[in-house]
């Protein structure tokens, strides 16, 4: 059995890997996979306390989380394509307007 | 160096590299493509931390549904997702995140190794105990017993949430 502080360093790098993919990409579909690489590093550490803790609660967290991250994709993936429908450009430094 | 040691830090290489393929690789594609291999490393985690169930479902769910829907949209856009990489407004952006991202894990490290040791008197022991659970009952079992008796509520308001974003989903994808 690894012990509890492999996994959260673990998550840690993952976690710092997905905020450094979020300030140097320009594409907004990237900057999404790397959100969700942020979820799923927490996630880590939930399933790693949880199981040191011999509770399912931290389970449940996860559970949850993936449901929200399944509902933040729908609607985030929903806004790029209307934004790329409107402007032809899904380029996050053009996005400084919410006119159309 | 015993087997779980050893499968614990192929397991760590291979996800760092894999999530490292998701922010350095050009073609979004790959990029979706290295995020898949790292959710499926996640899922080996899950099973070496006994967590059956999440692990199954982050295959289906993440690997699956949700990865689909992105590459759905990324083939969608691909003409367009080449060309914006190609213009950078700042040029140091790049370093300066980098080495902010390297300090970022060297500050969550030294929180981890000083902050107050997890464990002690929080282990849930006994009947409640989640290993006793999953012995006797099975893991599945483990993990709908405890979802609907102590967060019943939060698995309702999570059906509000789904609907609130199919809605949304709808109203942005309706021709305007």
């Amino acid at each position: 059995m690894m012990p509890l502080s492999a996994y959260l360093i673990m998550s840690a790098i993952l976690f710092s890997i997905g905020v450094v993919g979020v300030l140097i990409r320009r594409n907004p579909l990237i900057i999404f996979m790397s959100i969700e690489l942020m979820l799923n590093a927490v996630n880590l550490s939930f399933v790693a306390v949880s199981s040191k803790l011999d509770s399912a609660d931290g389970q449940m967290f996860v559970f949850l989380v993936l449901t929200v991250a399944a509902a933040e994709v729908v609607v985030g993936l929903g806004i790029i394509v209307s934004i790329f429908r409107t402007r032809r450009n899904i380029d996050v430094d053009e996005m400084n307007t919410l006119r159309g | 160096m015993t087997a779980t040691q050893l499968a614990f830090f192929v397991l760590a290489v291979a996800s760092t590299a894999s999530a490292l393929g998701v922010i350095i690789f050009k073609n979004a594609v790959h990029c979706a493509l290295s995020l898949i291999l790292t959710f499926l490393f996640l899922a080996l985690f899950y099973l070496q931390l006994g967590a059956l169930f999440i692990a199954i479902v982050q295959v289906l769910i993440y690997a699956g549904a949700i990865m689909v829907l992105f590459l759905f949209v990324v083939t969608m856009l691909a003409s367009e997702t080449d060309e914006t990489e190609l213009r950078d407004h700042i040029p140091w952006q790049r370093w300066v995140a980098s080495i902010l991202g390297v300090v970022l894990v060297g500050v969550l490290s030294y929180l981890l190794f000083t902050g107050t040791p997890v464990g002690g008197s929080a282990v849930t022991t006994g009947a409640n105990s989640l290993s006793h659970v999953v012995n006797t009952q099975g893991n599945t079992q483990a993990f709908g017993l405890a979802l609907f008796h102590g967060f019943a509520f939060p698995f309702e308001v999570t059906s509000l949430l789904i609907v609130v974003a199919i809605l949304g989903a709808m109203v942005l994808g309706r021709k305007a």
